[in-house]
C-alpha cells in the first residue's frame, strides 16, 4: 500500500524548550492513525507542524513530496485538511460562509455546490442552520461544521485533533462513527486523541508519545492488549 | 433651527471623511491587531498626491482623486512590508512603535520635498452652492460626500461579498485556521493595508481640495480623531466606525456653530473620555488584544 504521509526526525521546539522530539509516523493511503498521549506530550505540535503552522525541523512528505518549510496555504492547496482543537470555526461567519472558506482554495464553481450538498447528506443539521452564524451553534454541531468545513476541500489527508473534546458521551460515540464512515469513503485520517480507548476502537495503528518523544506504536490491537499500555493510558 | 440644520449638514459632509480614515484604520486593526500609526500619513500622502496631480498633470477631479488615492496606495505597500508584516503577530506595542518611526520618517520626507509651509492646491471643483430651503451646500462638500459614501459602501461590499473579503474576516478572527484552509496571510495583510491606504488617500485628496492645501503635518490631527473614532466605536463592526465619525463630525459642526470653532477638537477627546469610562469597550463591543 502507498505510503501518504511519511515524517521522519521530526523535532519541534518552542524557543529552548523541546515540545517534540525525533519523532518518526507514517500513514499509509487508505488507514485511520492514531497519535494518543497525555496533555503536552507533543501531539498538536506534531500536527501543527504537518500543517505548515509552527517551524520544524526534520522531513515531512506528502505521497513522497517534501513539504516541510512550505507555508500553510501551499500545504492545504497540496491536500491536507484540519479539524483544529476546539473547533476554531469562524464564528462571525454564517455555516454557509464556513463552508466557503473550507473551500478556498479550490474555489466554488465546479461541483461546490454538490459537495456541499454530499455533506449536508451526511449532516443534515447543518442544512438546517445553513445561514446562521456559527457561533450559534451547539458544541455537536460545531464539530459536525468543523468536520464539513474540512471535507468540504476534498482532501486527500484529514487531520483531526481531538475530535471528542467537549462533547456529550453520546454526541462522541456518533461522531466516531461518523468518522469511520468517512474513511470507509477512502479519505486517510490521522488523528490525536486524548480520549485513547475510543480512538484504538476505530484506527488501525495508533502511535503514543510522551514528553515529545515516540514511546511505543503498533496495531490498535496490539496495544490495546498490552498490559504496559492498559496500564498507562487505557486506565485498565 | 436654520443654524441647527445647516451644521448638521455640515458635520454629515465632513463626518463621513473622518469615517473614511476611521474605517482604513479600524480596518488593519481588526484584521491585524496592529495599531497603524503611519495611517495618518497615508492621508497626507493623498493630499500631496493631488496637489502634485494639480500641479503637474491635470486638474480633472476624477484624475486627481485617482492619483491622490495611488499614492496613498504605494506609500501603504512600502509601511506594510517595513513595519507591518515583520512585526505582525507580536505584542501589540512592537507594531504600534514599528508603524510610528515610520510615520515620523513619512512626515519628515514629505516637508523635505515638499517644505514645511503648506503648498495649495488650486480649486478643481467650480465653486457653486446649492439652496435647499433653510440650508444650502457647496458642490465642494457634494463631491467630498460623494467620494465618502462610495468608498464606504465599496469597502462594505468588499468584507461581505467577496471571496477575499471573506477571507479578510477569516483572518481577523482566526489567522492561523484562515491560513490552514489556503488564505495567503500576507497577501491579506497587502490587501487590507493597501486598502485601508486607499481609503485615506481618497479622504486626503477630498481634504486637500476642501481647504485648497496639503501640508506635512496635516495628518496628526486627522489620524487622532480616527483613532478617537475606533476607540469610541470599538473594533468589532465596521459600520460602528462609520455612525461614530458621523456623529463627531456633527458633535464639531454643532459645537462650532453654538460655542466656538476654538473648542472643537476639545469636544472630540472629551466625549473619547467619556465614552470610554462607561463603555471601556467601545459602543459596539471590541476584541480584545
Amino acid at each position: 500500500m502507498s505510503v501518504l504521509l511519511r515524517v521522519q526526525d521530526l523535532d519541534v521546539s518552542y524557543g529552548a524548550v523541546p515540545a517534540v522530539q525525533g519523532l518518526a509516523l507514517e500513514l499509509p493511503a487508505g488507514e485511520i492513525r492514531a497519535i494518543l498521549g497525555a496533555n503536552g506530550a507533543g501531539k498538536t505540535s506534531t500536527v501543527k507542524a504537518i500543517l505548515g503552522l509552527v517551524r520544524a525541523r526534520g522531513t515531512i512528505e506528502l505521497e513522497g513530496q517534501p513539504i516541510q518549510g512550505a507555508p500553510a496555504h501551499r500545504i492545504h492547496a497540496l491536500g491536507v485538511a484540519w479539524v483544529p482543537e476546539g473547533r476554531q470555526l469562524f464564528s462571525t461567519l454564517t455555516v454557509h460562509e464556513n463552508l466557503e472558506m473550507g473551500a478556498f482554495a479550490r474555489g466554488h464553481g465546479d461541483g461546490f455546490a454538490a459537495r456541499v450538498d454530499d455533506i449536508f447528506a451526511m449532516f443534515p443539521r447543518l442544512r438546517e442552520r445553513h445561514h446562521q452564524l456559527a457561533g450559534s451553534l451547539s458544541g455537536g454541531e460545531q464539530q459536525m461544521l468543523a468536520i464539513a468545513r474540512a471535507l468540504v476541500s476534498e482532501p486527500r489527508l484529514l487531520i483531526m485533533d481531538e475530535p471528542s473534546l467537549g462533547l456529550a458521551p453520546k454526541v462522541v460515540q456518533r461522531l466516531f462513527e461518523q468518522i469511520q464512515e468517512i474513511n470507509a469513503r477512502g479519505l486517510s485520517i490521522l488523528m490525536v486523541e486524548q480520549n485513547a480507548r475510543q480512538a484504538l476502537r476505530i484506527a488501525h495503528y495508533a502511535y503514543l508519545l510522551e514528553v515529545g518523544r515516540l514511546a511505543a506504536e503498533g496495531p490498535s490491537a496490539a496495544l490495546m492488549a498490552s498490559e504496559n499500555i492498559q496500564r498507562a493510558y487505557l486506565g485498565g | 433651527m436654520d443654524l441647527f440644520l445647516q451644521q448638521v449638514l455640515n458635520g454629515v459632509m465632513i463626518g463621513s471623511t473622518y469615517a473614511v480614515v476611521a474605517l482604513g484604520f479600524s480596518l488593519v486593526f481588526s484584521v491585524m491587531r496592529v495599531v497603524n500609526m503611519a495611517h495618518p500619513e497615508f492621508f497626507m500622502a493623498g493630499a500631496f498626491g493631488a496637489y502634485v496631480m494639480t500641479r503637474y498633470v491635470t486638474t480633472n477631479v476624477a484624475g486627481v482623486l485617482a492619483g491622490g488615492m495611488l499614492v496613498a496606495a504605494a506609500v501603504g505597500l512600502v509601511v506594510e512590508r517595513l513595519a507591518i508584516r515583520p512585526v505582525r503577530g507580536r505584542y501589540v506595542m512592537i507594531p504600534f512603535i514599528a508603524t510610528s518611526g515610520v510615520g515620523i520618517a513619512l512626515q519628515h520626507l514629505a516637508e523635505r520635498v515638499f517644505g514645511s509651509d503648506p503648498v495649495a492646491i488650486p480649486a478643481v471643483v467650480p465653486a457653486a452652492s446649492y439652496t435647499f430651503g433653510p440650508v444650502s451646500v457647496t458642490r465642494m462638500q457634494l463631491v467630498t460626500f460623494a467620494i465618502a459614501v462610495v468608498l464606504m459602501l465599496g469597502l462594505r461590499y468588499y468584507v461581505r461579498n467577496t471571496k477575499w473579503g471573506r477571507a479578510t474576516r477569516a483572518v481577523a478572527e482566526r489567522p492561523e485556521v484562515a491560513a490552514a484552509f489556503g488564505v495567503d496571510v500576507d497577501f491579506v495583510s497587502r490587501l487590507t493595508v493597501g486598502i485601508s491606504a486607499l481609503m485615506a488617500g481618497a479622504a486626503g485628496v477630498s481634504i486637500g481640495m476642501l481647504y485648497t492645501s496639503a501640508w506635512a503635518f496635516m495628518g496628526l490631527i486627522y489620524g487622532l480623531k480616527s483613532f478617537v473614532c475606533m476607540l469610541v466605536a470599538g473594533n468589532r463592526h465596521v459600520e460602528g466606525v462609520m455612525v461614530v465619525g458621523l456623529m463627531l463630525g456633527v458633535l464639531e459642526a454643532l459645537v462650532s456653530g453654538y460655542l466656538t470653532s476654538t473648542l472643537r477638537d476639545a469636544v472630540a477627546f472629551g466625549v473619547l473620555v467619556v465614552v470610554l469610562v462607561f463603555k471601556p469597550n467601545g459602543l459596539f463591543g471590541s476584541y480584545s488584544v
